[in-house]
């Protein structure tokens, strides 16, 4: 039941990072994933949140659901890298660079934020 | 650009390539990353011990299979074009976690902060060294 719950959240943050993706798009046409590090970056934070709060938590499957299934879910490693590898083929080096950089300062960033406020 | 507007019924098939795509993908990472946790029971507490290979393995391969599919079959695919939706927005997605990643680097950095640092490191070289194998078929 845990792993379907978790799958079901799982693809409700999937919904959410492409429906992010779509609106920036749509209103400013590019094929620079922002609304992909800002995804990966606030998916980062809730997770710190919630496993700051859920700290030897005998309550496993609201964390579980929340982190693997929403954040995860959320979040994407695949993009994180995949899109910056096709910007420096089409010659890009240096948005390519900036983006495999900052994205994960961005996300240990905001995760140690998370955890900040639910300390 | 193409026009990167949809209407309301290709925004709702959108939205339900990516949920099933989604599902199935993070359904993959939960169940695998359970099984690595079955396969490491209650012990000594040392940073390698905490080591998330499953998902870094999980995280390596969709770098790799994204950007294979990106630079090949979906090359000439607009963003909303519902089987780069289904396999890299959804599927992919879903299969792949930065925010799991922080999560165990946390955990490691309870135990040894080198030991963390080492893990992010590797975990972002590896990200590019896999990206770097998914260009290389497609190079020239």
């Amino acid at each position: 039941m845990t792993l379907f719950l978790i799958s079901i959240f799982g693809a409700i943050g999937c919904v959410v990072r492409y429906l992010a993706e779509y609106a920036v798009r749509r209103h400013h046409p590019t094929n620079r994933p922002w609304a992909t590090v800002a995804a990966n970056a606030v998916g980062c934070g809730v997770a710190g949140f919630v496993a700051y709060h859920f700290l030897g938590s005998a309550d496993a499957h609201v964390r579980d659901v929340v982190i693997t299934g929403f954040c995860g879910g959320l979040t994407t490693f695949s993009s994180a890298f995949a899109i910056p590898a096709i910007l420096q083929r089409e010659h890009h080096w240096g948005y390519s660079l900036t983006l495999v950089l900052t994205t994960p300062l961005t996300c240990a960033g905001l995760f140690v934020l998370g955890m900040s406020l639910a300390h | 650009m193409p026009n990167l507007s949809l209407s309301p019924k290709q925004l709702a098939l959108a939205v339900s390539a990516t949920a099933a795509g989604g599902f199935v993908g993070t359904l993959l990472r939960a169940w695998l990353t359970g099984l690595e946790h079955l396969a490491n029971p209650n012990g000594p507490v040392t940073w390698p011990r905490e080591i998330p290979w499953v998902l870094l393995a999980i995280n390596f391969v969709g770098v790799f299979v994204a950007t294979r599919l990106l630079r090949g079959p979906l090359r000439h695919r607009d963003p909303n074009n519902l089987t780069r939706i289904l396999v890299i927005t959804g599927f992919l997605g879903g299969l792949t976690s930065y925010s799991g990643l922080f999560v165990d680097v946390a955990a490691i950095w309870h135990v040894c902060v080198g030991g963390a640092l080492v893990v992010t490191f590797g975990a972002i070289l590896s990200g590019v060294a896999a990206a770097w194998l998914g260009l290389l078929r497609h190079h020239r």
